[in-house]
């Protein structure tokens, strides 16, 4: 589902450039949960936002679905963001003029959807992560946790088959962590691919699979492992 | 993303901020009235200037300015008046024409027993009092039967009445024109307005004015044309059937209307284009008002721009979305300022007695006038927004 080449991305800073992945390779294959693990600074949502075609690397290749994306036009991700690719936020990001329906439409509203199922489809989205009586409460009237799952079903509502968690409950009480990593967890059982970003080892035990980044590297399984033991 | 959702978003977002939208609309609200209002007014007073010229009921008024040649051959010739009754006779047959209003003034002496007084002394044939309306007061106008007699029959005006008679009613009475008796039957109604004073004036049918002073001859003669259009064809004519008549050149003519209303037009178009350009200046800073209100608004979201993104947006839908948002604010603006021009001219022109013209044409003019604007001073903006790299856009606190 996902294979990543040789990813590196450097950034300008003046004159000059910060390398902040330095090589990745990695597959990841449809149906997976990864949980992607490492310190601060070490580059995690700078890959993430590579796999979410928010960015592009620098070098290296970038194949979803068997297609290669390393070299698509902003038009072509802008599409493949629509409909492949749902994102969570660990500030949630919803727009805050807009009720929990009309913020769970958006994306529907880009992937030219008419009107009446927009609705429907929101519906049944904020149906199943439970916000059926909070569809048209603006986000502000609503809890971290219940901003969270609304992005959540934000995020699926497109069908799309990859989901990407940039610490989604880094900003959650552990209760509430518990609740959406559920939400995650029947997502995924129903095939979903689920890559989330996050410091906390209860959230990655919900992965069936850790990475670990360091200074825009991945680190080796034996090193991990060692890790996890210690 | 249809054109219609893209309306209701905007209308939303402008709706968020109700003070704001409505400050910088009103940069374009007093750019398009001002300019409605100039162009109505600029408008209304070359159909007024137009309409006076031509005058009322599709007259035009026949002069003569006789030659020099003339003049050396006949000195006198300024003292004579230029136009015969036959030649009333002849221009009553032109097609074109439906009246010749002729008259011809004099001034004399009207006398009542030993009051006197300097009256000028008007015969007139029938059909001037198609076009002038003589209104009495007392007694009664002129019939047919006055005309065609020559009845020594006069109406007299009011300033007149009072000089010679006081209080006394004057209808039915005597008095001497020229030492020839002429019996009232009517007086005229006082002039109103501010700046009628009346004069001494005696109206008498053609026939008997010219049993009195001797003369046959017309001083005046206004032609009334069928219709508008007839009206330059039916002048022409008249002034070349009577320069033939008269064995002169160009001496009868007409007023040629023609160069004098697209005179009128010059300068009304002169001036209405100065205003107007002055109101458009207006209109421009209105634009660079709604610039600025729009960059400040898409500083402001940011963040909701790189939402947007993420989920899906093209930079094109982000250029469409500020665009369309900018489009709708000037507008908005400009239909508010079409009806504030509308109501401002209509009041003008209500207490300067003048005519303002609001043509569909200016309105949908205006309509499209703001839609560009907004589409104009909305593209940096919109282009700023459709820029905006989707990462730094969502860290953007
Ligand atoms: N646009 C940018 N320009 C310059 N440097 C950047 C840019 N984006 C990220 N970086 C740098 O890249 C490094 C990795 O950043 P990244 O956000 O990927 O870290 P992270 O692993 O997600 O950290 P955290 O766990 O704190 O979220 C940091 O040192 C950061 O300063
Ligand atoms: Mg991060």
């Amino acid at each position: 589902m996902i294979k990543l080449e040789s990813i590196t991305k450097s950034f300008l800073l003046g004159k000059e450039s910060v390398h902040v992945l330095n090589g990745i390779s990695l597959d990841i294959e449809a149906g997976e949960f990864v949980a992607i693990m490492g310190p601060s600074g070490s580059g995690k949502s700078t890959l993430m936002n590579i796999i979410g075609c928010l960015d592009k690397p620098t070098e290296g290749e970038y194949y979803l679905g068997g297609e290669n994306v390393s070299h698509y036009h902003d038009k072509e991700l802008a599409r493949v963001r629509n409909q492949s690719i749902g994102f969570v936020f660990q500030q949630f990001h919803l727009l805050p003029r807009l009720t929990a329906l009309k913020n769970v439409e958006l994306p529907m509203i880009y992937a030219g959807i008419s009107k009446k199922e927009r609705q429907a489809r929101a519906e049944a989205a904020l149906l199943k992560v439970g916000l059926g009586d909070r569809m048209d409460h603006l986000p502000n009237a609503l809890s971290g946790g219940q901003k969270q799952r609304v992005a959540i079903a934000r995020s699926i509502v497109n069908k799309p088959k990859l989901i990407l968690a940039d610490e989604p409950t880094g900003a959650l009480d552990s209760k509430t962590s518990t609740d959406i990593m559920e939400q995650f967890r029947e997502l995924n059982s129903e095939g979903v691919t689920v890559i989330v970003v996050t410091h906390e080892s209860e959230v990655a035990e919900y992965a069936n699979r850790t990475i670990m980044v360091r200074d825009g590297l991945l680190q080796p399984p034996a090193v991990m492992e060692r890790g996890r033991l210690r | 993303m249809s054109f219609i959702e893209n309306l209701g978003m905007a209308l939303s977002s402008l709706k968020a901020h109700k003070m704001r939208s409505i400050l910088t609309m009103l940069g374009i609200i007093i750019g398009v009235g001002a300019v409605i209002i100039v162009v109505a007014i600029g408008q209304g007073g070359e159909a007024m200037l137009k309409s006076q010229i031509t005058g009322p009921g599709n007259t035009i008024e026949m002069f003569y300015q006789p030659s020099d040649e003339e003049i050396r051959s006949n000195p006198n010739v300024f003292q004579q008046s230029p136009f015969k009754q036959e030649d009333i006779r002849v221009l009553e047959q032109l097609p074109e024409i439906k009246r010749v209003v002729a008259s011809s003034t004099k001034l004399s002496t009207a006398r009542l027993q030993t009051e006197s007084a300097d009256v000028s002394t008007t015969g007139i044939n029938q059909a001037y009092l198609q076009l002038n309306e003589l209104k009495v007061e007392k007694g009664r106008g002129f019939s047919s039967a006055d005309f065609l007699g020559g009845r020594r029959a006069g109406i007299i005006s009011n300033k007149l009445q009072e000089k010679l008679f006081k209080e006394e009613n004057p209808v039915g009475k005597i008095i001497m024109v020229s030492n020839q008796p002429i019996e009232i039957i009517g007086v005229l109604e006082k002039p109103t307005g501010l700046l009628a004073f009346g004069s001494m004036e005696v109206y008498l049918p053609f026939q008997t004015w010219r049993n009195i002073f001797g003369s046959s001859d017309f001083t005046q003669v206004t032609l009334q044309a069928a219709s508008a259009e007839q009206l330059q064809v039916a002048g022409k004519k008249a002034a070349k059937l009577l320069n033939n008549l008269h064995n002169t050149e160009k001496s009868y003519q007409v007023i040629n209307m023609e160069e004098i209303a697209q005179g009128v037009g010059q300068v009304t178009k002169i001036m209405t284009l100065i205003i107007g350009s002055i109101a458009g200046i207006s209109l421009f800073v209105g634009g660079i008002g709604v610039m600025n209100i729009m960059l400040v608004s898409v500083t402001e979201r940011t963040r909701e721009i790189g939402i947007r993104m993420a989920l899906g947006a093209t930079r094109g839908q982000v250029l469409t979305q500020f665009l369309i948002e900018s489009m709708t604010l000037t507008l908005i603006g400009g239909i508010l300022g079409i009806f504030l021009g509308w109501g401002t001219s209509t009041i003008v022109s209500y207490f300067a007695g003048w005519p303002s013209l609001v043509s569909w044409q200016v309105v949908v003019g205006g309509v499209l006038f703001s839609m560009i604007i907004g589409v104009l001073f909305g593209l940096l903006p919109a282009n700023k927004a459709a820029k905006l790299d989707p990462i730094d856009s969502l860290r953007y606190e």
